[in-house]
């Protein structure tokens, strides 16, 4: 584990905008987002050690980073107020964005965390259940249960949108 | 499920400010160092990028010719409110796409302005996606149908936009779009925006409560006129001919007399060679 550092630090900088979005999807807040992964880099540099197997860096980081993105929310609840306008100030406009793909992408941020993580590690961060479960520390059938959850509540979200 | 991924199109999206790559190295750093991280340097990162950008916008407002130029961005009517904001031309073996996308500006409302502007990108964001699929499946079934590929022309789009009104308490202006094929079709978008509230007006609003009478008996006896002209041949009312209107959302614009015209989109209440029809509702408006 000589270079874990090293494995460390590519994998930030070559996913910082993916580890900036997560945070984003929590704090809604650009500032506050940077905040996040700041705050997740210098954990993770500070634990290094306890990277067991450099093939695992990914879901370890991710780890550190929704626990930080959690971690914000607990502090600032009064803050957050679903700021969905500050949702679509952050878009950036290119050809070929709906406003039923806006209208989905909020409700997804509306759905509690416990799903909202799951979902989005599943389906923007393409990640299979069993790294979920790693990252969430839960066993792979609660991920599936709750993946089948959050979908049925967002299901019924978009048909009320319509 | 499908939805879901195509919302990812949507996450993909949302921005990245430029202070990310120095919120990580920064990071990463000195953490190596094994110095404390402290936000001061950050916040005073972010405010040398804020002076810089304010040191700008002093020089645009010192530099005579590029003042000038920003005069030349289209002002119609006394008051900048709608402009020009992108403009930009697409063009592929499949479509040609001409736009010029309105925004509005300088109505003292800027939570309106974005709103506004947002719902504007919206719908040409919508219309540009449904045509580029219109046009690939219009190419495959060319080909699909022992068509060769250059027998295929391109669609031709146009996207562009008027103003018909602008005062201090009123903005109406219109979208349209253009679409070319073998003949050509126009659709058309209309916003008549109330500037102090940011409502989206209707008929009612600015007719009062009788605003079904007033345009009813005013079209009726603008159609009655018209059709002295034996080349004007309006549908009649069995044949799905103008029957009154049906609500206060009846499309409309305001003129640059401050007068409202109501609008019929081509083959609505007339026959395709009439085109669209316009009927001027001589009352002022509340």
């Amino acid at each position: 584990m000589q270079d874990a550092k090293d494995i460390l630090i590519n994998y930030i900088k070559d996913n910082q905008e993916k580890l900036y979005r997560i945070a984003f999807s929590y704090s809604k807040n650009e500032e506050a987002s940077l905040d996040i992964v700041q705050e997740a880099i210098t954990k993770s540099l500070k634990n290094i050690k306890q990277l067991k197997e450099e093939k695992y860096v990914k879901t370890w980081f991710y780890r550190i980073l929704i626990n930080e993105c959690l971690q914000y929310i607990k502090k600032n609840k009064r803050i957050i107020t679903c700021e969905l306008q500050e949702i679509e100030n952050a878009i950036e406009w290119k050809d070929g964005i709906t406003s039923d793909e806006i209208d989905i992408y909020k409700d997804i941020q509306k759905l509690e965390n416990k799903y909202k993580t799951i979902i989005i590690l599943r389906f923007y961060e393409d990640l299979k259940i069993e790294e979920i479960a790693k990252i969430t520390k839960l066993n792979i059938s609660t991920v599936k249960a709750r993946l089948y959850k959050g979908l049925e509540i967002l299901k019924k979200f978009i048909e009320n949108n319509e | 499920m499908k939805n879901i991924k195509k919302a990812k199109n949507v996450y993909n999206s949302i921005k990245v400010p430029k202070e990310l790559d120095y919120v990580v190295n920064r990071a990463i750093t000195s953490e190596n160092r094994k110095r404390n991280y402290s936000i001061l340097h950050f916040k005073y990162a972010i405010s040398t990028i804020a002076c810089l950008f304010l040191c700008f916008v002093v020089m645009i407002n010192l530099n005579p010719s590029f003042a000038a130029s920003v005069e030349e961005i289209p002002i119609i009517g006394n008051i900048a409110k709608v402009f020009t904001v992108l403009e930009f031309k697409n063009e592929d073996d499949t479509k040609l796409i001409e736009a010029k996308i309105p925004a509005l500006e300088n109505t003292g409302n800027t939570e309106l302005e974005k709103r506004i502007n947002y719902e504007i990108m919206l719908k040409i964001n919508e219309i540009l996606k449904e045509t580029e699929e219109r046009a690939k499946e219009y190419k495959e079934a060319v080909i699909a149908t022992g068509g060769k590929e250059e027998d295929y022309k391109p669609i031709n789009i146009q996207i562009g936009y008027d103003l018909g009104y602008s005062s201090d308490k009123i903005v109406s202006f219109e979208i349209h779009k253009s679409e070319t094929l073998a003949s050509s079709y126009t659709e058309y978008y209309y916003y008549n925006i109330d500037i102090e509230t940011g409502k989206k007006l209707n008929l009612r609003d600015l007719l009062g409560e009788n605003f079904k009478k007033i345009v009813d008996d005013s079209i009726y006896s603008q159609i009655e006129e018209r059709s002295k002209n034996p080349e004007n041949s309006y549908f009649k009312k069995e044949d799905g001919g103008f029957n009154g209107i049906e609500n206060e959302y009846q499309d409309f614009y305001i003129n640059k007399d401050g007068k409202i015209v109501i609008v019929f989109e081509k083959y609505e209440i007339a026959p395709g060679y009439m085109g669209k029809q316009e009927f001027i509702i001589d009352k002022k408006i509340v």
